[in-house]
């Protein structure tokens, strides 16, 4: 146990330590920052690997009657592809954020409940790792999608042990990431320093206050349904009652609507801190943007029942009704980030190409959610390609733009060093262009009837030259991608062989706590040398900066009135 | 009302879900999403309640921090004990025969206070 004031400069790691550190104090640290790499490297290590499956999927689309892979690993293909994306990369990636940045902008030394939080870490590691042996048993990994209704995942439809496996593996990965939920809510509610009162706290720290309360109210039912499935495949007559069969869905969604919005506030909080930094000003309409958060995450808690208006079993005009009230608060959020840019003096940098590329993609994703929330056209584009198309435009078009902002703008935290600005133009452009051209067809081809999660199709069906764009794309995407981990590596052998150059503290001129330390930061965050600055509002960086401006200017008049 | 606001926030949000509900009982569901629903929003002002303890019996805004880190050395064990577990339940039983003996190693652990040095 430590006992430590902000500005505590000493280590002093307590208990018995195990000596050598290097690997092993990695793997056992409770210091929230390590904690936060190892999630957010692990969810990119799997990212990296869910994007090889989804060109092995592209490539055998971009023609009619393709067969790169049989249709028994294209099934598996979409499944693991769809859940290491949703429970393995965007959510823990989210919350390894959160975990990484949280503490830093509250101005304290440490997260709640460092053990446990690496408990979190460490059953989603285990997680992942249990879904993704399945591709080694006999029968592959699961194939029954991300979301595994029965029958199709009963025993009898689904008899593989990968099957088991997916249902351990995800039920081990939730349970961490809902622990790892706990600790950065508790840490934001319950350990901020002084003069940092809730209505000062930094944006990105009202989204995970959002998050984690959808994380701790909705993730719990993912376990449930995921207890359901496996009772079922152990005693099939569970799921001969359509009482339980949907109800496994109303579980599922339950979990599965409200965690589209956490894979998406923590990214469009960053987006937001990105903005205001590059635009030079403070976020527009704060007050407003955290209570919509708020209203954003209750909403979406009510409304999961829009995933089965095809089932004719939901009250659909609630469903619907709760879908369209999002519109709202998402206005709200908008309006925000357009306010925050108008009459700023903005700086294109890479973070910034990123955050401003999300506005517009990131509304083509709700728009077309709006639209999928209305049962009539629902009914039409139900389990096509538009769905396909709305749900890639949410989480890569939008999230994913906001996560690879938060990469570009928080790396000279974390490293010290900054990631190259050409590189980083070249991975924006080649994603900009492999997104649309990857996702915008999808929502023609949705229309004209391609049904999603086919493995292949007929010449005379119509969807070859879409298809073709879109496997196009995913050429620019993963071009893309390569030319951001060559960055990243690049990056950091510079940093390993003390070739990277100084970022420097806040070399953005930020606004929030984390620029206000040493990059990266020490062991309780805010060293003696580095104290913490006044927290006088939500941007306290950006007071000091204009207190110092305001004091400089008098100070300038006063020397100009005495020498004149 | 300032010192309580993280409650506020907590028990707001867990009510708004709460009146979300009512309106849901007004269109008519099946029990089971009641049961859910409802389920969830008690959970919510439970943890509402014990955020509003933690204020009560603590300062709002710290200046000295507690930060555990003893037997810290425990926790990856612990973790690998509950995916054997998980895996019990894929190829069967026997595997509890190596999760517990697990359990046992990281309490040890626990109790030693084990800790890697972070250096």
């Amino acid at each position: 146990m430590t006992v430590a004031s902000p500005a505590a400069g000493t280590e002093d790691t307590g208990g018995r330590p195990v000596v050598p550190g290097g690997w092993l104090g990695w793997v056992t640290s409770t210091d929230h920052k390590r904690i936060g790499l190892l999630t957010i490297g692990t969810s990119l290590v799997i990212f990296l690997l869910m994007g090889v499956l989804a060109l092995l999927m592209r490539s055998q689309l971009a023609q009619p009657d393709l067969h790169v892979v049989d249709p028994a690993t294209f099934s598996q293909l979409f499944t693991i592809h769809g859940s290491g994306m949703i429970y393995m990369v965007l959510t823990p990636f989210a919350v390894g954020m959160g975990t990484y940045l949280v503490p830093l902008q509250i101005g304290a030394p440490g997260i709640a409940a460092p053990r446990l939080t690496l408990l979190g870490y460490w059953l989603y590691v285990l997680g992942a790792v249990l879904m993704l042996s399945g591709f080694a048993t006999p029968q592959g990994a699961h194939a029954g999608g991300w979301f595994s209704y029965p029958p199709l995942a009963d025993k009898v439809h689904s008899p593989g042990l990968g099957s088991d496996l997916w249902i351990a593996g995800v039920l081990l990965a939730t349970t961490g990431v809902i622990i790892m939920g706990w600790t950065v809510l508790w840490t934001v509610l319950r350990r901020r320093a002084r003069g940092m009162t809730m209505l000062r706290l930094p944006v990105f720290c009202w989204s995970m206050i959002a998050s984690c309360l959808m994380v701790i109210g909705a993730f719990p039912a993912l376990l449930a349904a995921l207890a359901l499935l496996a009772v079922g495949r152990a005693d099939a007559s569970v799921f001969t009652s359509n009482t339980w069969n949907i109800g496994y869905q109303h579980l599922f969604w339950f979990y599965g609507h409200p965690v589209v919005y956490v894979m998406f506030f923590p990214y469009l909080a960053a987006v937001a801190e990105v903005l205001a930094v590059f635009s030079g000003r403070r976020f527009f309409g704060y007050k407003g943007t955290a209570l919509s958060l708020l209203v954003f995450a209750a909403l979406s808690m009510s409304v999961w029942g829009h995933h089965m208006f095809a089932t004719g079993q939901a009250t659909n005009d609630y469903y619907s009704l709760t879908s369209i009230a999002l519109l709202v608060p998402a206005g709200v959020e908008y309006f925000g980030m357009i306010g925050t840019i108008l009459g700023g003096r903005i700086r294109l940098r890479t973070p910034m190409l990123f955050a401003l590329a999300f506005i517009p993609q990131f509304l083509i994703g709700g728009l077309t959610g709006i639209m999928v929330g209305t049962p009539v056209i629902d009914y039409h584009v139900t389990d096509s390609y538009f769905v396909v198309a709305h749900l890639h435009y949410v989480l890569f078009a939008g999230s994913a733009f906001g996560l690879f902002a938060a990469v570009y703008y928080w790396t000279p935290k974390v490293t010290g060093a900054m990631l190259s600005e050409r590189l980083g133009r070249l991975h924006f452009w080649l994603l900009v262009v492999g997104t649309n051209l990857t996702f915008l067809p999808m929502f023609a081809l949705g229309y004209q009837g391609m049904p999603r999660r086919v493995a292949t199709y007929a010449s005379f069906d119509g969807f070859a030259w879409l298809n073709l764009l879109a496997s196009i794309g995913a050429g620019f995407l993963a071009v893309g991608i390569g030319v951001f981990v060559v960055n990243v590596l690049w990056t950091l052998r510079k940093v390993a062989l003390g070739r990277s150059g100084n970022a420097g503290d806040d070399p953005w001129q930020a606004h929030t706590l984390e620029w206000a330390t040493s990059s990266p930061p020490p062991r309780f965050n805010f060293a003696a040398d580095r104290s913490l600055p006044p927290i006088t509002s939500f941007a306290p960086l950006l007071d000091l900066r204009e207190r110092r401006a305001s004091g400089a200017a008098v100070g300038a008049e006063q020397e100009g009135a005495s020498g004149s | 009302m300032k010192r309580h606001l993280p409650y506020v926030v907590v028990a707001g949000w867990g009510a708004l879900n709460g009146l979300l509900l009512a309106v849901l009982g007004i269109y008519g569901e099946s029990s089971l999403v009641f049961w859910l629903y409802g389920g969830v929003v008690a959970l919510l002002e439970v943890a509402a309640l014990a955020v509003l303890a933690s204020s009560r019996t603590g300062p709002d805004q710290h200046v000295r921090y507690r930060v555990p880190d003893r037997g810290a050395g425990a926790v990856p064990v612990v973790a690998l004990g509950c995916a054997l577990v998980a895996l019990a339940f894929v190829y069967g039983l026997w595997l509890l025969a190596l999760a517990v003996p697990l359990f046992g190693v990281a309490i040890a652990l626990a109790l030693h206070g084990t800790t890697a040095s972070e250096g």
